[in-house]
C-alpha cells in the first residue's frame, strides 16, 4: 500500500478525534450505530434506534450504502462520498470530520460487510482507529483495513452539518450533495448549505439559482434579489439569472426596472427565452394595472 | 409476468406520490432542475425511466418486507442515480451487518501467513 512511504503532505502524523461518540452495535446494526457516530458528532440529537427504520434491512440483516448516503439529509446534514483514495480518508479525519467505512471482513469465500467509523490514525505505529461494532477503540494496521476497505470499491462518506464543507469536497461533487439534501431537508439547513458553499465558491451559478429560488419561496424577497443581483454580476449573461432577478424585482413593485432585466434577458436566445416572454408579460400586465 | 391489477395499482399511486413535488407552479422562476433538464426529449424520457425507478425500488423495498410509509421516505430522499443503483438489485447489492469476528480472522491470516512461514 505504500502509506508507510508516502504520507500525504501537509497531513498530522497522529490524529484522534476523542469526542466522537460510541453506540456499541445491536445485532447486525453496524449501519444505524455507525451512521448515529457521525450524525451525534455533528449535532444531531438521535440515537441508532431512530435510524433503524430509516437504514436497516430486516429481511438481509443489514444496510444498504444507499440507504446509509440518504438517511442523515432527514436530519438536515449533507452527506458526501469521498473520493476513493486513501489520502482523502486521512484528509478528512485530520480535518476533524469522522469517516464512515464499509469494510468486507471476510476472507473468501466468506463475505461479511460492515460499516465502521475512522476517528482518527496513528502513522508511527501504523494503525488507524475506528468505532466498530462493541470495540470503542479499534486499533487496526493499515495493510489489514486496506485488505478489508479494498474490496468495497473504497466506500467512504462524511455527514457533515451544514455551515462546514468536507476537506476533500470538490465544486460539482459537493453541489450535488446539497441538491440531493435539498429534496427532504430542513428549508433552514439547505438554504445554510447552499450559503455556505457560495462562500467558497462564490461564483457557481446553479447554487445561486438554487438559494435564491429557497429565499423565494419562504417570501423572503429581499434575501433573493441580493443573491441574484451577485449572480447577475458573475454570469451578465445567464437568461435564467435575468428572468429570475426580473420576478423577484416586479414582485416588490419595482416594475419598470423588472421591465429592463426582462428585456435584457430577452435579447438572449436559448431554451428559457419562453418562459422569459411569459414573465414579460405578467410585467406589462402589473404596469397596466398599477395606472 | 404476473402483474395484478393491485400491484399496478401500486406503480401508480407511488409515481403520483413521486410527481407530487413537481407540480407546485411557482410564477415563473426558473428552478435548477429546468436548468439541469433543459426541455428535451431526452430529459423527458430520462425523467419517466427515473420515476419508473423509483416505482420499482419501492415495490422492492416492499416485498423484503418494509412497510409503505418507510419505504416512500427512504426513496424520497434518494437521488435518481442513488434509486438507479438499487432498482432491480436490492437482493445483490452489499448491505454492512456485522464482522468483527471475522476480522480477527484476518488479522490472525495476515499474521500468520505474513510471519510464521
Amino acid at each position: 500500500m505504500g502509506l508507510r512511504n508516502a504520507w500525504p503532505a501537509g497531513v498530522a502524523n497522529q490524529v484522534e478525534l476523542v469526542g466522537v461518540p460510541f453506540f456499541p452495535q445491536q445485532d447486525y446494526q453496524c449501519g444505524p450505530a455507525a451512521l448515529a457516530t457521525t450524525l451525534v458528532y455533528s449535532g444531531a440529537k438521535i440515537t441508532p434506534e431512530n435510524l433503524v427504520g430509516q437504514v436497516y434491512l430486516p429481511a438481509r440483516q443489514g444496510s444498504l450504502q444507499v440507504d446509509m448516503q440518504a438517511a442523515p439529509r432527514r436530519y438536515g446534514m449533507v452527506s458526501y462520498r469521498l473520493a476513493p483514495r486513501f489520502d482523502d480518508l486521512l484528509r478528512e479525519v485530520a480535518a476533524g470530520n469522522p469517516v464512515i467505512v464499509l469494510q468486507n471482513n471476510g476472507i473468501w469465500p466468506i463475505v461479511k460487510w460492515h460499516y465502521a467509523v475512522v476517528a482518527g490514525f496513528d502513522y508511527p505505529a501504523g494503525e488507524l482507529l475506528l468505532r466498530s461494532g462493541e470495540s470503542q477503540r479499534l486499533a487496526v494496521p493499515f495493510t489489514i483495513f486496506e485488505y478489508t476497505w479494498k474490496k468495497s470499491d473504497y466506500w467512504a462518506m462524511v455527514t457533515l452539518p451544514p455551515d462546514r464543507i468536507p476537506a476533500t469536497a470538490t465544486e460539482s461533487s459537493y453541489l450535488a450533495a446539497i441538491v440531493a439534501m435539498a429534496r427532504v431537508a430542513d428549508i433552514n439547513a439547505v438554504t445554510l448549505a447552499y450559503t455556505t458553499f457560495l462562500k467558497r465558491w462564490p461564483d457557481n451559478l446553479t447554487a445561486s439559482i438554487a438559494l435564491a429560488n429557497h429565499y423565494y419561496e419562504r417570501g423572503a424577497l429581499k434575501e433573493a434579489e441580493a443573491v441574484l443581483r451577485q449572480a447577475a454580476v458573475h454570469h451578465p449573461d445567464s437568461v435564467v439569472v435575468l428572468n429570475n432577478l426580473a420576478q423577484t424585482v416586479s414582485d416588490q413593485e419595482k416594475q419598470d426596472e423588472a421591465l429592463a432585466l426582462i428585456d435584457r434577458a430577452l435579447r438572449m436566445e436559448g431554451p428559457f427565452a419562453a418562459v422569459a416572454r411569459e414573465t414579460r408579460v405578467m410585467i406589462l400586465q402589473r404596469m397596466a394595472k398599477s395606472r | 409476468m404476473k402483474l395484478t391489477i393491485r400491484n399496478l395499482i401500486n406503480r401508480i399511486l407511488v409515481v403520483a406520490l413521486i410527481m407530487a413535488p413537481f407540480q407546485s407552479g411557482q410564477a415563473s422562476m426558473i428552478s435548477i432542475d429546468q436548468v439541469s433538464t433543459t426541455l428535451s426529449a431526452q430529459a423527458d424520457r430520462n425523467t419517466v425511466v427515473n420515476l419508473l425507478s423509483r416505482a420499482e425500488t419501492i415495490n422492492e423495498f416492499q416485498s423484503v418486507g418494509l412497510d409503505a410509509k418507510s419505504t416512500i421516505d427512504r426513496v424520497a430522499a434518494m437521488t435518481d442515480e442513488e434509486v438507479r443503483t438499487l432498482a432491480g438489485k436490492i437482493n445483490a447489492v452489499p448491505v454492512g451487518g456485522d464482522g468483527l469476528i471475522a476480522l480477527i480472522l484476518v488479522v490472525f491470516f495476515i499474521w500468520y501467513f505474513a510471519f510464521r512461514r
